[in-house]
C-alpha cells in the first residue's frame, strides 16, 4: 500500500508537469518555472557529490562555466551543433573534476570545498582575461538560428521546458539510483564512517571520484542548456560564486542526500528569492544575504534539510487522518 | 635586476600580511579542527572598522590596530559562543562538515549585509602615512609595507610564545591534540574553544588597518583575502603557526615574482596550481613546524 503510494506521486506530478505548459500562457511565468527547473537540476546534479557523496562544492558554477563555454564557442566558431557541444562540454567538466578531486579525496575535510572555490575563482578570472577569444568580461553571443531545434534553439520557449523537464527527470532517476545501488550505499558508509568503510575494503578515494565526474559532466549539461536558452553567456553569470553558492544552498536547504530534497530546495528559494527581490526593489545583497541566513538556520535547527521537516508533517497528518477514519468507523 | 629585487621585497611584503590573515585560521583549525569559512567576511569587517577608526574617529591607521584587535575578539567571543558552538556541539565527528557548511552561510551573510549596509562603493582611509616611502638603491618601500612586515614577524612570535609558554595556551594545544584527554584533566573544552576563536579573530585584526592602507575597502574584499588565506594554511600546513607566516611569504613571493614574467592573472591560477600539487604532494604543508 506504501510501495503504491510511493509511485503515485511522482506520476502524478509528472504528468502535472507535462500538462502544465497548456495553462501557464504567461510567459514570465513560464520563465520562472523553467528557471525553478534549472536550479532543481544544478542541484540534483551537486547532490551526488555534495549529498550523497558528503563532498561539499562550493564551485559548481567552474563545471557550469565550461559547460557554457564549450557548446557556445564549438557552434559558433564551428558551428557544431549545442547538443554535441553539450557532450563535448561534459567531457571537459569530467577531466576538470578529475583533476580537482585526485589531489582532495585522498583527504577529508574542507579541501574539496575550497578547491572547487578557487577553482572557479580562477576560471572566471581566466576567461574574462581572454580578451578576444572567450570574449572576454563582456561574454559572447550564442549565434541565433530562430527555430532551430536540431541546434538547440527555439523561439517558443516551452521547447526548453519540455527539455529542462526531461534533464530533471533523468537526474532524478540517477538520484534515484546512486541511493539505491551498491554504489550509493558505498558513498554513505564512506560518508558516515570514513575509516570504517576504509577497513571494510571500500575504496572511498574511487567512489568520491565517481560521483564528482558524474555529477560535473551533468553540471555542465546544464550550462549548455542556459546558454541556449539565454542565448547569451558572461563569465559573472557562468562561472561567479554567486551560481555557486546558490546551487549548494538550494540542495543543502531542501535535503542533501534526499532524493527530492533538491527539487523542493528549487521550488521554494528560487520564488522567494523572487518575492525578496521585489519587496526590496531590487537592492543589492538583499537575495544572497537570505541565501546566507537560511543556510545557517538550516545548519542551526535542522541540517537534514527541510524535506524531513515536510515528511514528520505527512506522518503527522497520515496518523491523524487514520485516527479520525478509525473513530469515523466506530471501531475505535 | 632592480625589478626583480623589488618584485622581491613587495612580494615578502605582501606575504607578510597573508601570513597575519592565515594566522587566525591556522590557530582555529588546529584547535577546533574546524576551517571556518567567514574568515575572509570577518577580515572584511576588521578593515570597516578600520576605516571608521581612521575616517571619523582620527585615528593613525596603527592607532587603530590595538582598537581593531578589542573589538574583533569580541565579535570571536560572540561568534563562537552564539553561532558555532550551536552547531559545533551538535557534530560527533571529529572534522565537522555542518559548521564548514555553516560558515559557508555566515561568510554569505555577512558580504551580502554589509553590501545591503555600506553599499558597492570601495573606501580608502584618509591616511598621509598609507602614501609615505622610504627610497633604499632602487628599492622602494611604503610605511604599510615596512610595518606590516615587522608586525607579522612579532604577532606570530608573540603567538607562538603564548602557545609554548602559558597555561592558556598550554590548554588549548591540550585540547587541539585531545579533547576527551583534555576534558578528563579538568579542561573546558567549550571555554578553551571560545577563546581560541576570539584569538584567531583578535590576530586576524591586526591585518585590518594593515591591508587598509595598501587596499580600499569594498564588501567583497574578504573573499579574495580570505581564499588566499586557505591556500596559505594549506601550503604551510594546517594548524602550524609558524608554518602560516612561512606560506604566506611563499604566495607572496610566487605572486609578485610571478607576475614579473606571467600576467597577473596567470600568477593566479600559478598559486592555484601550487595548491593542488601540495594537496597531493605533500598534505601536511611544506613547512615540518610544530603544530599549534
Amino acid at each position: 500500500m506504501t510501495m503504491a503510494r510511493s509511485y503515485w506521486l511522482p506520476i502524478g506530478a509528472g504528468i502535472a508537469m507535462m500538462l502544465l505548459p497548456l495553462l501557464l500562457t504567461n510567459p514570465y511565468a513560464l520563465s520562472v518555472v523553467v528557471l525553478a527547473l534549472l536550479y532543481s537540476y544544478l542541484s540534483l546534479s551537486w547532490n551526488l557529490i555534495g549529498g550523497i557523496g558528503g563532498q561539499l562544492s562550493l564551485g559548481h558554477a567552474a563545471y557550469f562555466g565550461i559547460g557554457a563555454y564549450t557548446s557556445t564557442v564549438l557552434f559558433t566558431e564551428l558551428g557544431i551543433s549545442p547538443w554535441f557541444g553539450m557532450i563535448a562540454g561534459a567531457g571537459l567538466a569530467s577531466v576538470a573534476a578529475v583533476v580537482i578531486g585526485m589531489p582532495c579525496f585522498r583527504l577529508r575535510g574542507a579541501y574539496y570545498a575550497l578547491a572547487t572555490l578557487a577553482a572557479a575563482m580562477i576560471l572566471m578570472v581566466l576567461v574574462e582575461n581572454t580578451n578576444d577569444f572567450l570574449g572576454g568580461p563582456r561574454g559572447l553571443d550564442v549565434r541565433l538560428l530562430h527555430d532551430a531545434p536540431l541546434s538547440f534553439q527555439h523561439t517558443d520557449k516551452r521547447f526548453y521546458y519540455y527539455i529542462i523537464l526531461a534533464f530533471v527527470v533523468c537526474a532524478l532517476l540517477i538520484n534515484a539510483w546512486a541511493l539505491r545501488s551498491r554504489f550509493g550505499y558505498y558513498l554513505t558508509a564512506i560518508r558516515n564512517d570514513h575509516e570504517a568503510a576504509a577497513a571494510l575494503g571500500v575504496d572511498a578515494q574511487r567512489f568520491k571520484l565517481i560521483a564528482a565526474v558524474a555529477s560535473a559532466a551533468m553540471t555542465a549539461v546544464g550550462g549548455t542548456f542556459y546558454a541556449q536558452y539565454v542565448l547569451f553567456i558572461a563569465p559573472e553569470k557562468v562561472f561567479g560564486s554567486h551560481l555557486s553558492v546558490q546551487i549548494a544552498v538550494i540542495c543543502i536547504v531542501g535535503g542533501r542526500g534526499t532524493l527530492w530534497g533538491p527539487v523542493l530546495g528549487a521550488f521554494l528559494l528560487l520564488p522567494a528569492e523572487d518575492l525578496a527581490r521585489t519587496l526590496t526593489g531590487g537592492t543589492p545583497g538583499v537575495t544572497m544575504m537570505l541565501y546566507g541566513l537560511l543556510l545557517m538556520v538550516v545548519m542551526r535547527f535542522e541540517p537534514r534539510g527541510i524535506i524531513v521537516l515536510m515528511e514528520r508533517a505527512l506522518a503527522e497528518w497520515n496518523r491523524w487522518k487514520g485516527k479520525t477514519a478509525r473513530m469515523g468507523k466506530g471501531v475505535a | 635586476m632592480a625589478s626583480i629585487l623589488q618584485a622581491l621585497f613587495d612580494g615578502i611584503a605582501s606575504g607578510a600580511i597573508y601570513g597575519i590573515i592565515a594566522l587566525g585560521l591556522s590557530l582555529q583549525f588546529g584547535v577546533m579542527k574546524i576551517i571556518n569559512f567567514a574568515h575572509g567576511s570577518f577580515l572584511m569587517i576588521a578593515m570597516y572598522l578600520s576605516y571608521v577608526a581612521a575616517n571619523s574617529l582620527g585615528l593613525h591607521l596603527l592607532a587603530a590596530i590595538p582598537v581593531v584587535v578589542a573589538v574583533l575578539y569580541v565579535v570571536g567571543l560572540a561568534a563562537q559562543r552564539w553561532l558555532i558552538e550551536p552547531v559545533y556541539m551538535k557534530e560527533s565527528t571529529r572534522e565537522p562538515i555542518s559548521v564548514l557548511i555553516f560558515t559557508t552561510g555566515l561568510w554569505i551573510f555577512l558580504d551580502n549585509l554589509f553590501l545591503v549596509i555600506a553599499g558597492p562603493d570601495y573606501r580608502t582611509p584618509d591616511s598621509d602615512w598609507a602614501t609615505g616611502i622610504f627610497i633604499v638603491g632602487d628599492v622602494i618601500l611604503t610605511y604599510p609595507q615596512v610595518a606590516g612586515l615587522i608586525i607579522a614577524v612579532l604577532v606570530t612570535v608573540a603567538l607562538v610564545a603564548f602557545m609554548r609558554f602559558t597555561r592558556l595556551g598550554r590548554a588549548i594545544r591540550a585540547t587541539g591534540q585531545d579533547r576527551e584527554a583534555a576534558n578528563v584533566l579538568g579542561i573546558d573544552s567549550a571555554s578553551v574553544y571560545r577563546t581560541s576563536f576570539a584569538i584567531g579573530l583578535a590576530v586576524l585584526g591586526v591585518s585590518g588597518p594593515l591591508l587598509l592602507a595598501s587596499y580600499p575597502v569594498d564588501p567583497f574584499i574578504g573573499d579574495l583575502f580570505g581564499l588566499r588565506a586557505f591556500i596559505v594554511v594549506v601550503l604551510g600546513g594546517i594548524g602550524s603557526i609558524g608554518g602560516a607566516l612561512a606560506g604566506g611569504l611563499l604566495v607572496g613571493l610566487i605572486e609578485s615574482l610571478g607576475a614579473q614574467f606571467l600576467p597577473i592573472t596567470y600568477s593566479q591560477a600559478l598559486i592555484f596550481g601550487v595548491f593542488l600539487a601540495v594537496l597531493y604532494f605533500r598534505p601536511q604543508g611544506l613547512f615540518g613546524m610544530e603544530r599549534a
